[in-house]
């Protein structure tokens, strides 16, 4: 089943901010008691009158760049009418692109890899909603909805692509770009709880479009959209026409069904926010932020093959664990020796993490710092230690934060140089392993065997160079 | 003449309910207001004439710091958890 | 002490500091005045007296004790009652709000508490402001001091009558399309909307956002400059809102350039044509010229102001669903939308018509028909009377034009209602400062003159009222017994 057209509709919370988007209000309103998170502006007491948060424009600004659209000079803002219990006001305030200015960004594109970009067809300012629960319990209880203002006037930068997915693939891949880049810009955490809702449309051969609303996670985007190819395919088969509709996504069923709200009827009414003015931003707007904002993974990627002459796929590992790059980076500041310690972090030290999809701070909460790799590394580059004394010694770091030099006094760990010690070891091994021994003379293969063996014996202490020449040594020795 | 179902559509989109009284004599009056105000139409028209709003200045807005005054405290159909309840939507 | 609730507020605080009486024995007597005229007028929809005497006694014993009264001190003002008073109900005349008592303070009742005002209650309106006589309000409809048949103006018709007959010295108003003017001319008093943005609209409940502001009503001119440079002021919970200089009181009157404005004053009632031709004449016995103009866009100037003002109302009144405040409805037994439907039925005819027209000039189809058409006009107002304003210091006609009408007129057809508004629109849709101030009597009802300037040239309306008000001899006070 070709030409499947897939777009679109992302609503994150800038989580970074302190505050809502029109009042000053706590920005992050989780496991707050249930309506206490509110003052008489987001509540929409009569009266009372919206003010904008500076750093909200800054940061959908940043947005907007970092997603290669244009960002106008002016910005205004539209009421969106309807009536529903989780909008205290009976209208939200956001942006529109049918009259008057454009929104924070219009036409910009993504690149997804090589060969394939995506249209960003705009990205808007808006205030999130209040949340509605339905819960069990009393017939009182149970005949209401239960509203819970706590959320209503947080800051969501709205992006909307064109429809130039063709297949979820490319959707997942898509989204774990983007949210790399909203981490990298600092402006939405997007392991955050609600922090991110995406609407999917899809149409399959030119047919209608058909919306696919309540996805609550961009791990779930993937599936509601491979359940509903195989739903349109299927109807397809079956000669049943698809309808142009609004489809619920039900993420313990895993299906969508139709929505039997009449969102999709509204005529919202659009017209000019008349409590807020028209904001000037300025013709240096954009390149100023463009010199202070943070890097772009795509920039990020530039430097470290330019920079550190890091592989593009070691780069490429690094750039898609930004904690893990920061830690990076932060350890070369101590000791710099960038492609030793990228190699070490990703084969050594990232397997080792655990990775807290709850916490964002899994990094910082370890014992492990970027002193206790600087340290590490300069001791292996300076053949102190070997590699596998340093894969002991790291574990003993996770578990004590000690520093790699107090471990090694401790337990004994540096590499073994004197050559007498080692020939009393390769003695050792050439007893017990004489099959081997006998082998490795015509075998080279064997030798390494051998080595393998001696640095077992030393508890991997043993300096492999030196070691090596001891056993070739003796091998030609002629009584070996 | 605004038609019944215009009116029932215009009632629907406001959420009014109409009494009898005004369902009757509403389409005449609206009629008559919507009327008075066609003369608008012959008004040249500029989609982006904002001449008349005002504009700030992007340094003169709200800086981003929590302030909770702690006044409101809604009272009204409050559940023992604190959620507000309000109809039912389903 | 009689007489004291006729004084002006600047006499009152004079008095006060001085000592020729205290703050209590004069709101003792303003509240007598309350009780022996209320139940003619009605222009009240509740009264905070019981506290207004304690704050009262408060302002006693500051100057007992030698401390700053403030610039209002001891005044005792009315507060419309769409403007936000913390802890006193405050219901915009709708049953919608029956029950609702802020939680906070409007900017404008912080500064006047600050000044030493003192709150004596809420007065009345048309409902949400939506109205010419305050014959719309849900409580009761208030009555005029200087003929008791006749409405008292609106939308802050309580205002007007209350500061008439001496129910309070000065009282603060708002106005989207002649609302403070349309009752000072009807009551015969003194009534300024500023420059919109002069005053911050923060707590003043919306109907029309981009057209309102908050102005005071009083007796002379002296009390409304008090007033203006306590309200004013950039506020940052009102990005609409900008700073602006204090307004004095000058004794001498720079040569003004004044012109009547045609198409306000033909085809007015002739008692009041002949009475603001008259006062007219007086411009040149203060020094100043007085022209006729014309301006070419008036007659599209109602229309538009309606089609925005209906438009803007139909969304800030949206949020009126009796979830978060309101009355008592119990919410059982019904489903969101048919829930939100029947709350909302409350509202009174008056705004649910306005409500109607919004949504309908609003909705997609008729967007660019009416609303942008409306905007445009709006803009086109605006550059005509600016470049006006380069020629002439002020643009002056009758406030209303015609004379004040008896209860239950001009209920029966909205047109003829709206087409009252028709002189006051013009300064909201353009943004401009206007006055009326009260010129003469025609068969015992007042007529007032409208004076329009640039925007944020307050000082030159009040330069002009100023020497006009010492130079009228009419009758100040009604007589009600």
């Amino acid at each position: 089943m070709s030409l499947v057209m897939i777009g679109l509709e992302i609503h994150a919370q800038i989580t970074v901010l302190e505050t809502k988007l029109f009042c000053s209000c706590r920005g992050n309103y989780r496991d707050l008691r249930p309506n206490t998170n509110i003052c008489e502006t987001c509540c929409g007491l009569p009266g009372t009158l919206p003010i904008i948060n500076k750093k909200a424009i800054e940061y959908s600004t940043m947005t907007s760049i970092a997603l290669g659209c244009k960002v106008p000079d002016k910005i205004m803002f539209y009421r969106k009418n309807y009536f529903y219990p989780d909008l205290p006001k009976n209208f939200q305030i956001t942006q529109y692109n049918v009259y008057g200015f454009s929104s924070i960004g219009v036409e910009g594109s993504f690149e997804l890899d090589d060969s394939k970009k995506i249209r960003i067809s705009r990205i808007q300012l808006e205030e999130d909603p209040g949340r509605i629960n339905y819960l069990e319990g009393d017939m009182n209880v149970r005949n209401s909805a239960l509203i819970d203002y706590n959320r209503a006037g947080v800051a969501l930068i709205e992006i909307v692509t064109e429809p130039d997915f063709t297949n979820p693939k490319e959707v997942r891949l898509f989204l774990n770009k983007l949210s790399l880049t909203l981490e990298h810009l600092g402006v939405c955490n997007t392991l955050m709880e609600g922090s991110v809702r995406c609407d999917v449309n899809v149409s399959m051969k030119g047919g209608n479009k058909v919306e696919i609303k309540n996805i609550n996670s961009f791990k779930e985007v993937e599936k509601a959209i491979n359940y509903e190819i195989t739903r349109q395919t299927s109807m397809y088969n079956r000669n049943i026409k698809i309808e142009s509709e609004t489809r619920h996504w039900d993420d313990k069923k895993k299906i969508t069904y139709k929505s039997r709200s009449k969102e999709e009827e509204h005529d919202y009414r659009y017209f000019p926010e008349p409590d807020i003015p028209i904001i000037v931003l300025g013709h240096n707007f954009v390149s100023n932020l463009k010199v202070h904002m943070p890097e772009l993974p795509s920039q990020r990627f530039d430097r470290f093959v330019s920079k550190y002459k890091l592989s593009e796929h070691i780069s490429d590992i690094l750039i898609n664990d930004k904690k893990l790059a920061d830690f990076f980076e932060s350890t070369l500041k101590i000791y710099f020796s960038p492609v030793e310690i990228a190699n070490f972090l990703i084969t050594e030290f990232k397997s080792m993490i655990e990775y807290d999809s709850d916490s964002t701070d899994y990094l910082r909460n370890m014992k492990v710092k970027p002193e206790h790799i600087a340290e590490l590394v300069k001791m292996i580059e300076g053949n102190k230690i070997s590699r596998i004394t340093a894969k002991d010694i790291l574990v003993k770091i996770f578990e004590s934060g000690l520093l790699p030099s107090e471990i090694v006094n401790n337990t004994n760990s540096f590499k073994i140089a004197d050559e007498k010690i080692l020939m009393d070891a390769v003695e050792s091994v050439f007893d017990t392993e004489k099959s081997a021994v006998e082998d490795a003379k015509t075998n080279h293969e064997t030798i390494n065997f051998l080595l393998g063996k001696v640095m077992k014996f030393t508890n991997g202490r043993a300096d492999p160079k030196i070691t090596m020449r001891l056993i070739n040594n003796k091998l030609k020795k002629p009584n070996a | 003449m605004i038609s019944k179902d215009e009116l029932e559509y215009l009632a629907q989109i406001s959420k009014i309910n109409l009494s009898e009284d005004e369902a009757k004599k509403f389409p005449q009056q609206l009629d008559k207001t919507i009327k008075y105000i066609d003369i608008l139409e012959e008004l040249a028209s500029d989609d982006s004439n904002v001449l008349d709003l005002q504009e700030m200045k992007f340094d003169e807005l709200r800086d981003d710091v929590v302030r909770m005054s702690g006044a409101l405290r809604i009272t009204k159909n409050l559940t023992e958890d604190g959620f507000l309840r309000g109809p039912k939507m389903k | 002490m009689s007489g004291l609730h006729n004084l002006l507020a600047h006499e009152v605080v004079e008095g006060i500091k001085e000592g020729l009486f205290t703050a209590e024995e004069y709101v003792s007597t303003v509240i007598k005045t309350i009780e022996d005229v209320e139940s003619k007028l009605n222009s009240f929809i509740t009264l905070d007296t019981e506290r207004a005497l304690s704050s009262a006694k408060l302002i006693d014993r500051k100057i007992k004790e030698n401390e700053d009264i403030g610039y209002l001190g001891g005044v005792a003002v009315g507060i419309k009652d769409n403007i936000s008073t913390k802890d006193i109900r405050t219901t915009c005349a709708s049953k919608m709000l029956e029950d609702y008592v802020p939680s906070y303070d409007a900017t404008v009742i912080r500064n006047l508490k600050q000044n030493g005002a003192i709150i004596l209650g809420k007065l009345n309106l048309d409902e949400f402001g939506m109205g010419s006589t305050t014959e719309y309000s849900r409580y009761h409809p208030t009555h005029n001091p200087w003929n008791l048949d006749y409405v008292p103006g609106g939308s802050s018709g309580g205002c007007g009558a209350a500061v008439a007959a001496g129910e309070c010295t000065v009282s603060l108003g708002s106005d989207t399309g002649g609302s403070i003017r349309c009752p000072a001319s009807f009551c015969s008093v003194v009534g300024l909307k500023p420059t919109y943005g002069r005053v911050s609209r923060y707590g003043l409940i919306s109907y029309a956002n981009s057209l309102e502001q908050i102005g005071p009503i009083c007796r002379s001119v002296k009390d409304i400059v008090l007033i203006m440079n306590i309200i004013s002021g950039k506020d940052n919970s009102d990005n609409t809102s900008m700073s602006s200089s204090q307004i004095t009181i000058n004794n001498k009157l720079d040569k003004f350039d004044i012109a009547i404005v045609k198409e306000l004053i033909n085809g007015g009632d002739h008692g009041v044509t002949g009475t603001i031709y008259s006062t007219s004449d007086k411009f040149k016995e203060i020094g100043c010229t007085c022209d006729e103009i014309s301006i070419k866009n008036l007659h599209y100037a109602l229309p538009s102001y309606y089609t925005l003002a209906s438009a803007e109302a139909s969304s800030n009144l949206a949020r009126y669903d009796n979830i978060r405040y309101g009355f008592h409805l119990p919410i059982e037994e019904y489903k969101w939308d048919t829930y939100f439907s029947n709350v909302r039925k409350n509202f009174g005819e008056e705004v649910k018509r306005r409500i109607l027209i919004g949504s309908y000039v609003l909705s997609s189809g008729y967007y660019s028909k009416y609303y942008l058409k409306a905007r445009s006009l709006r803009s086109l107002l605006k550059l005509e009377l600016l470049k006006l304003f380069k020629k002439y210091d002020l643009l002056i006609g009758p406030t209303m034009p015609i004379l004040p009408f008896k209860f239950g007129e001009k209920i029966d057809d909205p047109i003829k209602m709206y087409l009252v508004d028709i002189n006051t629109v013009i300064a909201n849709l353009a943004g401009i400062p206007a006055i009326s101030l009260p010129v003469g009597f025609s068969n015992g009802l007042p007529i007032g003159l409208q004076m329009m300037a640039a925007p944020f040239e307050e000082q030159k309306l009040i330069d002009v009222s100023y020497a006009l008000e010492k130079t009228i001899n009419i009758q100040r006070r009604p007589s009600l017994t």
